[in-house]
């Protein structure tokens, strides 16, 4: 078990310094941010100075060594648009994003969930039918047209929430349905699949033979171990949560972690899309790891 | 397909929606509170240090000196100002105006503004909006002068716009620049009370303001980047004013009966196409004329811009000191392909073209554009990249040899601006090179006497008609949407000044 912890750690440490170069090289295929830091009328002159002050003159590779070595201290530089640390910028917009990745996920879990089961009841059935469909549709839907659709039905058309922002609880709702729609499907999709081949196995077919409700059946035996896949796929969508809803944020005006990367990303505003993609990957390369704890512990076949 | 579908069944319902819910709609803000919607969010309040357009702080703090609706240069912070010789400016500043602190403004303020923004190790992004400023002199609490580096005509605009707000010293001095950045405090007509950055600015009216207590007591900036979500907002009331318009919902926002569009005539920048003309085939004067003949500029504003601007043939515009009146070019394919065959290409040429999703319907009048030169034999081969690389690719002298780009003198209102930077050679923005211009645009900017000054930025548009260094389009127009009871009006200087707005009745 340790041993495997500490592959799986050394592994991820691994992915992380790969994503690292990868952003700081791409970023600067890009071009210089000098001349579009300055202001239009900045002379030639005076976008040398800047760049100069800047260490943007310097080898990319020196460049990329010395925002190593800072990031290893925890210090991602400063923002170029927002003169202020790029750590501070995200950690206070960690919270919001988090907040809706919350919301979003424990609804559509819910749902999917209860949906997931009532259509592996009857394989084939009308409810499955119709779950499938729903599931299918809420998919398929573009998160943009869903929430301005949202939006100008209940911000427009019948005044029960506000169109955007954030602080209160009703500036919560449209986003979060936004966003957790198409997770409901996901996990509507996920459950049902998971549960109609768990109930295909020989222990539930023994479960069946003792006479035991089909209700009992599904919760008490079959659900669990339907359970697993979920479990995986629940994670690894958390994690790529936290790293922002990019669209959802925007339409909201909500202020978390995606609308922080667009707006860096428009503004070439280097360290800050360097941290923001870092601390996704961070995120994700965390939750890949604890899965896997959680995989030994939950399933018994998986032996170390 | 699903894509476009759904796009047009969004656009579609979006369009019903609106109008349904224009039908009843109560305000809901409070009678003395405004919210105002803007795309951007504000990054920073340090007007010594803005990367972005000075709407707020222009609330927040003065100048030395203003500009009224006229957009006439009038006594700010400043009473009173005059050249004493060709460098140096002075300024009679006005008696008793108070920051938010109640800190003093005095000549030791105005000095203390500009040294942290000329100072090289600032960094400043803004610093070359006043780069003729080697210093600042005080002569008494009340006098400065100011030194510049050779005669710079330009001086008393440069004073009226950022990064020339004044800042209290001792304030920046007790809690530093970052707080000041998030905490400012000035001399203007409203006082911060709350800022969260990418959420709202809340702003307060400075009940001892030097020019009479403002009227609306609270205002909220929300920054509302979907533009289809920041039309929702006005017309549910959340907003009562909206700044950048959609083109494409102005038609909405004009069927409401509770909506005013603001349509504020050349209050956007001149949109042109760059020629990259010291390379073939644009280095013929006549190449770059029968281009110009061959775009239809009053079919493509009326057409595909739906009337939101105005076709023309000036770069410069009718606020600016300097502007030249010149009609837009004669759309003439003919003679355009005579001149072409003149120019030793009878069967055109193959170019590549780029222009940005960027302005009003931008793309569109690419397209007609490009279909416009193949009537005269030359294929234009048309790309649309997306903004941050090509605002990357532009001052790098990487794009395209045409090259669609929006260019203007909003901030100063003075033809320099509008032209120098794209057509003096070396300017990162100009694929110019025309010793005879270049003769001019220096000489431009040595003159102090404003008639002799005109008349070279006169002659300067003079040889741009002759020599087409670029092909200019036309001039948008920019848009504001209010709710009706809100008494504003649009600037061309694009600023937006909360003392002269007020609720009407």
């Amino acid at each position: 078990m340790l041993r495997f912890l500490g592959n799986r750690l050394l592994q991820s440490a691994v992915v992380l310094l790969g994503v690292s170069a990868i952003v700081f090289f791409c970023l600067f295929l890009a071009g210089d941010p000098a001349a579009l830091m300055m202001s239009p009328d900045a002379s030639r002159a005076e976008i040398d100075t800047f760049r100069k002050a800047m260490g943007f003159d310097d080898p990319v590779l020196v460049q990329y060594l010395r925002y190593l070595g800072k990031a290893l201290t925890g210090d991602f530089g400063i923002s170029l648009r927002f003169q202020r640390p790029v750590m501070e910028l995200v950690l206070e917009r960690l919270p919001a994003t988090a907040l809706l990745a919350v919301a979003a996920l424990a609804w559509s879990t819910t749902l999917g969930f209860v949906f997931g089961v009532l259509a592996a009841i009857k394989p084939g059935g009308l409810v499955d039918f119709l779950v499938r469909t729903v599931a299918l549709a809420g998919q398929a839907v573009p998160v943009f047209w869903l929430g301005l659709v949202l939006i100008l039905f209940f911000a427009m058309k019948w005044r029960l929430l506000p169109t955007g922002g954030y602080g209160e609880a009703r500036h919560l709702i449209l986003p979060a349905l936004t966003l957790g729609a198409y997770y409901t499907s996901a996990v509507t999709r996920l459950v049902r699949a998971s549960l109609i081949d768990v109930m295909g196995e020989d222990y539930i077919r023994t479960a069946r033979a003792k006479g035991l409700s089909p209700g009992r059946v599904i919760i008490g035996h079959a659900l669990r171990n339907a359970l697993i896949p979920v479990l995986t796929v629940q994670a690894m969508y958390f994690a790529a949560l936290l790293g922002g809803a990019l669209v959802t944020e925007i339409i909201f005006a909500w202020p978390g972690i995606g609308r922080l990367a667009v707006q860096a990303i428009q503004n070439r505003d280097f360290p800050l899309v360097q941290a923001v993609v870092l601390l996704a990957s961070t995120v994700f390369v965390l939750a890949n790891l604890m899965v896997d704890i959680a995989y030994v512990l939950l399933n018994p076949r998986i032996r170390l | 397909m699903r894509r476009i579908l759904s796009g047009v069944l969004g656009s579609g319902m979006l369009g019903l929606g609106l109008l349904a819910a224009t039908a009843a709609s109560p305000v809901l803000a409070a009678p003395n509170e405004l919210v105002i919607g803007r795309a951007a969010s504000a990054a920073t309040l340090d007007p010594g240090f803005l990367r972005e357009a000075g709407t707020l702080v222009d609330n927040i703090f003065d100048t030395l000196i203003l500009r009224d609706t006229e957009m006439k240069l009038i006594p700010g912070l400043a009473l009173s100002w005059a050249a004493i010789d060709d460098t140096t400016w002075e300024f009679k500043l006005r008696p008793g105006v108070k920051f938010h602190n109640g800190e003093a403004f005095d000549a030791t303020a105005v000095k203390f503004t500009f040294d942290r923004v000329i100072d090289p190790d600032a960094k400043s992004p803004t610093i070359s909006y006043v780069r003729s400023v080697v210093g600042v002199d005080v002569v008494d609490p009340l006098t400065v002068r100011v030194r510049t580096n050779g005669p710079d005509p330009l001086l008393p605009t440069r004073m009226s716009r950022y990064p020339a707000y004044i800042v209290p010293p001792k304030y920046i001095a007790e809690v530093g620049k970052d707080v000041f950045a998030r905490k400012p405090v000035g001399t203007g007509s409203y006082k911060v009370t709350e800022f969260v950055q990418d959420d709202r600015v809340v702003m307060v009216a400075n009940p001892d303001y030097w020019r009479g207590k403002p009227t609306i007591g609270r205002v909220v900036w929300k920054p509302i980047p979907e533009a289809t979500a920041r039309i929702a907002a006005l017309v549910s009331g959340e907003v009562q004013l909206i700044e950048g318009v959609p083109a494409e919902l102005v038609g909405l926002v004009k069927a409401s009966p509770e909506l005013n569009l603001e349509q504020v005539r050349n209050g956007g920048l001149t949109i042109y196409l760059g020629l990259k003309s010291t390379e073939k085939p644009l280095s013929d004067v006549k190449v770059r004329r029968a281009l110009s003949m061959a775009i239809d500029r009053k079919t493509i504003v009326a057409e595909i811009l739906k009337g939101l601007g105005t076709a023309t043939g000036s770069q410069t515009s009718p606020a600016d000191f300097g502007y030249k009146a010149i009609e837009p070019p004669a759309y003439d394919p003919a003679k355009a392909k005579a001149l072409l065959a003149e120019a030793g290409y009878p069967d055109g040429f193959s170019i590549k073209m780029q222009v940005p999703r960027r302005y009003i319907s931008s793309a569109e009048v690419g397209q007609a554009i490009a279909q416009q030169f193949a009537a005269i034999g030359v294929k234009a081969e048309l790309e649309v990249p997306e903004w941050s690389v090509y605002a990357q690719q532009v001052p790098a002298g990487k794009q395209a040899p045409i090259y669609m780009l929006a260019w203007g003198s909003t901030q100063t209102l003075d033809a320099d601006a509008a032209l120098f930077a794209i057509l003096r050679t070396g300017e990162p923005y100009s694929t110019v090179s025309m010793p005879a211009l270049d003769t001019l645009l220096d000489q431009s900017r040595k003159i102090v006497d404003a008639d002799k000054r005109k008349a070279v930025l006169l002659e300067i548009q003079d040889k741009m008609v002759e020599d087409v260094p670029l092909l200019t389009l036309y001039q948008e127009d920019s848009l504001y949407a209010a709710r009706k009871d809100l008494v504003f009006k649009g600037r061309p200087d694009a600023r937006l000044p909360l003392f002269d707005l007020k609720f009407g009745p």
